[in-house]
């Protein structure tokens, strides 16, 4: 996916809870809070590795590079 | 709408390429729920008709230790469904096939399984094989969509054109058709709720690449869902073969 697309992509899915696949294979959960042009930030969904919001410092999370996402997908989602 | 739900990419690809687990409704829970209580047996043969990724089958293989066969038409399912039976090391007999035309014999299972896929077939060619390659008394359950009141022309074409289905039956339309393929006892399991509302993935297999028009149908299935909430639902039958 090119890099717009996933900017794009991100930017939709701002403030929604996602899951992203890095192309090492790690694989984040959380809630899109912030997009830049090469970016994504997401707040670990609650208990997501341990650690509580303190960890974050109440900021934007973790920050990932759009050039690592190997893929993105909505985390609810109603299906036939 | 006035064509609003216009769409490129096919549903069925969407799920596939997402390879999302339990892509029904109720999700893995009420499947779960649904196969629990049958009463299913180590020598019972079952047919998961439509198996997409391969959750339910699993399922079954692994809780019933029962004879599985898994059928779907999709390469990208297919491939996902083996994929997962491989590395769970489960003896699951995965077969390329056709709804409306089963490569099997007559009476050759116990139960058949149905997740939201005769919908997407032609029903009555479908039920009719469905009614030949169970045995008598053999248990078909489906999970489906249904009209939940009559539906005006314009949402039945945005909803056949954005899924690729052909009609949406209402709920009586549904038992009728179950009866006229040679189905009896009819009943409408009970859940505790029927609405459209979204479950965790929480099994996913995305393919990499997947193209934006996928995502862009993905928000076209969402709004449509959103809007038409109230129209439409689903139903799970049980019925027994004559």
């Amino acid at each position: 996916m090119r890099y717009t697309e996933l900017y794009d992509l991100c930017c939709r899915y701002h403030k929604k809870s996602v899951r992203i696949k890095q192309h090492d294979g790690r694989v984040h959960v959380g809630t899109i809070t912030r997009v830049s042009r090469d970016k994504v930030w997401i707040m670990p969904s609650s208990g997501y590795g341990g650690f509580g919001l303190g960890f974050f410092g109440g900021g934007f999370g973790i920050g990932i590079a759009l050039g690592a996402i190997a893929g993105i997908a909505l985390t609810s989602a109603f299906f036939w | 709408m006035n064509g609003g739900f216009q769409i490129k990419g096919n549903y069925l690809d969407l799920l596939a390429y997402f390879g999302i687990g339990g892509a029904h409704p109720g999700g893995l829970d009420l499947t779960k729920t649904v196969l629990d209580a049958e009463n299913i047996l180590s020598s019972d043969h079952v047919l998961d008709l439509g198996c997409g990724t391969g959750q339910t089958s699993a399922y079954l293989a692994r809780q019933y230790n029962c004879h599985v066969t898994a059928i779907d038409n999709h390469p990208i399912m297919l491939e996902k469904s083996n994929h997962r039976f491989q590395l769970e090391q489960l003896p699951v007999r995965v077969i390329n096939g056709n709804a409306e035309k089963l490569a099997f014999q007559d009476d050759s299972f116990d139960y058949v399984f149905s997740e939201s896929v005769v919908i997407f077939t032609d029903i009555t060619k479908t039920l009719n094989e469905l009614s030949r390659v169970l045995r008598k008394d053999g248990k078909l359950i489906l999970i489906e969509m249904i009209a939940e009141q009559t539906l005006t022309e314009e949402l039945i074409s945005d909803v056949c054109e954005l899924y690729g289905i052909k009609k949406i039956l209402n709920e009586d339309e549904w038992k009728i058709s179950l009866q006229d393929a040679g189905f009896n006892q009819i009943e409408i399991l009970k859940q505790q709720s029927a609405e459209l509302i979204n479950t965790e993935i929480q099994d996913l297999n995305q393919s990499k690449d997947i193209r934006l028009e996928f995502y862009d149908l993905w928000d076209q299935h969402h709004q449509l869902i959103h809007q038409y909430r109230k129209l439409l639902s689903y139903r799970v039958f049980r019925c027994l073969r004559s």
